[in-house]
């Protein structure tokens, strides 16, 4: 699903993803833990297309198809969704009018004609059920006004509206308390199948109690310096970053 | 400086000796007074405070003339220019009313017809021809009371309404044309009138439009404007709405700088009575290098009145744009209050736009709150919708529809804020 291979990337002078490999199959949970500033939201940026940072190195395959060649709303076309961890305001406009350009955007790059409305409505319905979104966020302006809670619901539920390939959520689970985490967990793993990975990037342990990977990798400085299975997660939790801090050769 | 200050005078004159073959409108003690003050007013040039960053010098070196009265409406024109719109209708030519096109309500109470109708019919008292002296203070003023060819007189009675709005649809066609529409409306106590303003011009149309409007809301009355400018060509456009409210009236306009090479607006409006409410907002997109100005002044002068004042710029390409807010609350205007926002997105790094938000505050007792901001569109918001496979400009036309937004949804006729909406997309390329 998807390869990334010697990734380097850079803000302004600065490197921050200094050769990172990475490899996830069709229907595999990833979940990438490191210490703050260790580049894991620059990861993900760099997956969507963010055009502050700048790719010196490596290459990325999705589905076989280079995914660095790609503007960031032609990668999401093709499957890949990020889940933002700072999911961004926007006044004015409203989350359904944008879910439904999302919706037909997609539509129109597979060769489908727009969505009815009443089939809109009832997807809608369907997918915020799934992370109890009620009415009135769904009718309001793009988070606006969201409490960091439904901010992150908000992200799932456009994840079930747009049904990626493969979704990055990253840190997901910051903000968010017991109940929130429990209902954001349970949408995602609705969502697992066999056709569908995940790139879950977190600080915490807990989200994994939920959401359980098949993998675990840590990043540190720019680069994938350990991987294992999900009991990884534990031994970080317990132990901390400090043990692991060297890449291994 | 005095050189070129001679130089200014003398294009002026000659620009105005174009316009001598004017057919004269009738209200004959008016355009004397615009002659005499055209000799006397100063040109605006970038000397001039007010006029510092629209100055009409571009349009004073190209000799311009008043164009003869067209035989009838031009066929590729439609008369009325929104689709859906039921309105009546009032229609000019530059700046000469083509009657065959004109559709005029007809009531107990109302009287619609053109102005120079008004005048023949003598419904216009020689000591009342105007109601404002713009004419003595501005040379743009002068030129238009010297000059003005026809226009919308639209009077109510007290009590009385129109069941529709007035469509009056001004157009220009020609080159180095000189038209001068003059609007005047009065409406009654609670009388009620909801008017729409559209200007267009062909696309090889050029020259000027100096149109005035003067509108009188009487006590407890509602006046509605939902002014549109739509020109192709290469029009100087210069217009002046002067307002006065009475006691609990209310007043809206909706200014929409869809198109235009060079537009000035200039809207005044004065708080006779108290309790009275107006609103005043606008939207501006210009592009390529093209000019808008708005000049605003909302005049506060007895108690418990309310003002919302709501322009939003976009600016794209080389264009500029001009915002001028000027908001009075006179010593006795106890209890105001007075809102004013002006909002500006700089599309492009060539584009530009002066803000000025100017409060002279005398009360003690009121609440006035303004805001004034220039940005550039968000990067992180749009980098959002694209994340979720919306293209670059359908991203940016989201934004930009929800940043005018709510303009448009405070105009007064659904069909007018479509249409405009469909021209802006069209224009933009936002389809
Ligand atoms: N837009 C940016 N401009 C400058 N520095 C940045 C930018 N984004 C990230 N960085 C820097 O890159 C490093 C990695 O940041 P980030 O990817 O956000 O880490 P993490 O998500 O693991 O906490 C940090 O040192 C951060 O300060
Ligand atoms: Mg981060």
């Amino acid at each position: 699903m998807l390869t990334i291979n010697n990734l380097h990337a850079r803000v302004e002078d600065t490197p921050i993803l200094k050769g990172l490999n990475l490899q996830i199959g069709p229907g595999e949970v990833h979940a990438i833990m490191g210490p703050n500033g260790s580049g894991k939201s620059t990861l993900a940026s760099v997956l969507a297309g963010r055009e502050d940072y700048e790719v010196t190195a490596g290459s990325v395959d999705f589905d076989g198809i280079d995914l660095l060649d790609l503007g960031a709303s032609e990668r999401a076309r093709e499957g890949l969704f990020l889940a933002f961890q700072y999911p961004v305001e926007i006044p004015g406009v409203s989350n359904l009018n944008f879910m439904k350009a999302a919706v037909n955007a997609k539509r129109e790059h597979q060769g489908l004609e727009p969505i009815a409305a009443k089939d809109f409505l009832a997807m809608v319905k369907e997918k915020a059920a799934l992370v109890e979104l009620d009415g009135r966020l769904r009718d309001r302006s793009v988070n606006e006004g969201f409490s960091g809670g439904e901010k992150k619901r908000n992200e799932i539920f456009q994840m079930a509206m747009l049904e990626p390939k493969l979704a990055i959520l990253d840190e997901t689970d910051s903000g968010l308390d017991i109940d929130a985490l429990r209902i954001v967990s349970e949408g995602v793993n609705a969502m697992r199948d066999a056709g569908r990975s995940f790139l879950v990037i977190t600080h915490y342990q807990r989200l994994l109690d939920h959401i359980v990977p098949d993998f675990v990798h840590v990043l540190s400085e720019g680069q994938i310096v350990k991987s294992g299975p999900k009991e990884l997660a534990l031994e970080l939790e317990a132990k901390g970053y400090d043990w692991i801090k060297e890449p291994v050769a | 400086m005095a050189a070129t200050n001679d130089i200014a005078t003398r294009q002026a004159q000659n620009f105005v000796a174009g316009l001598a073959g004017a057919t004269p409108l009738g209200l004959s003690s008016l355009s004397d007074e615009g002659r005499a003050a055209l000799a006397e007013l100063p040109v605006p040039t970038r000397r001039s405070e007010r006029w510092k960053y629209s100055p009409v010098t571009a349009m004073l070196a190209s000799p311009v003339s008043s164009a003869p009265a067209p035989k009838s409406w031009p066929e590729s024109v439609p008369a009325n220019p929104v689709p859906g719109l039921d309105a009546y209708r009032v229609v000019l030519v530059n700046g000469h009313v083509v009657p065959e096109a004109c559709d005029l309500p007809v009531a107990d109470g109302v009287m619609c017809m053109p102005l120079s109708q008004a005048v023949k019919e003598g419904r216009i008292a020689p000591g009342d021809e105007d109601w404002t002296g713009y004419h003595k203070r501005e040379w743009v003023g002068a030129v238009n009371a010297a000059h003005a060819q026809d226009g919308l007189f639209l009077s109510l009675e007290s009590g009385t309404s129109l069941d529709r709005p007035v469509l009056v649809h001004h157009h220009v066609t020609g080159a180095d044309v000189a038209s001068c529409p003059r609007h005047r409306v009065c409406l009654g106590d609670n009388a009620r009138a909801e008017v729409v303003l559209w200007s267009s011009a062909s696309n090889q149309a050029s020259g000027m439009v100096n149109a005035v409007l003067e509108a009188r809301v009487g006590a407890g009355a509602r006046l509605g404007l939902d002014k549109v400018q739509h020109e192709h060509g290469s029009i100087f456009h210069l217009a002046h709405e002067h307002v006065t409210q009475g006691k609990a009236s209310t007043f809206r306009i909706h200014t929409l700088t869809v198109q235009g090479h060079w537009v000035r607006n200039e809207l005044s409006v004065l708080q006779h009575g108290s309790g009275a409410h107006t609103v005043m907002h606008g939207a501006y997109l210009p592009k390529g290098s093209e000019h808008v100005d708005n000049h605003t002044t909302m005049d506060h002068t007895v108690p418990y009145c309310t003002s919302s004042e709501l322009y939003k710029g976009i600016l794209y390409d080389r264009s500029t744009g001009v915002f001028n807010g000027k908001v009075f609350v006179r010593q006795d205007a106890q209890q105001t209050n007075a809102y004013q926002q002006n909002a500006n997105i700089v599309a492009d790094a060539g584009a530009s736009i002066n803000a000025k938000p100017e409060l002279e505050i005398y009360a003690d007792d009121v609440k006035c709150s303004h805001g004034c901001t220039v940005g550039q569109f968000d990067d992180e918001a749009l980098f959002y919708l694209k994340s979720r496979g919306i293209g670059d400009r359908a991203a940016r036309a989201l934004m930009v529809q929800a940043f005018i937004g709510d303009v448009l949804e405070g105009m007064g006729s659904s069909e007018v804020a479509d249409e405009v909406a469909s021209l802006l997309a069209e224009r933009h390329g936002w389809m």
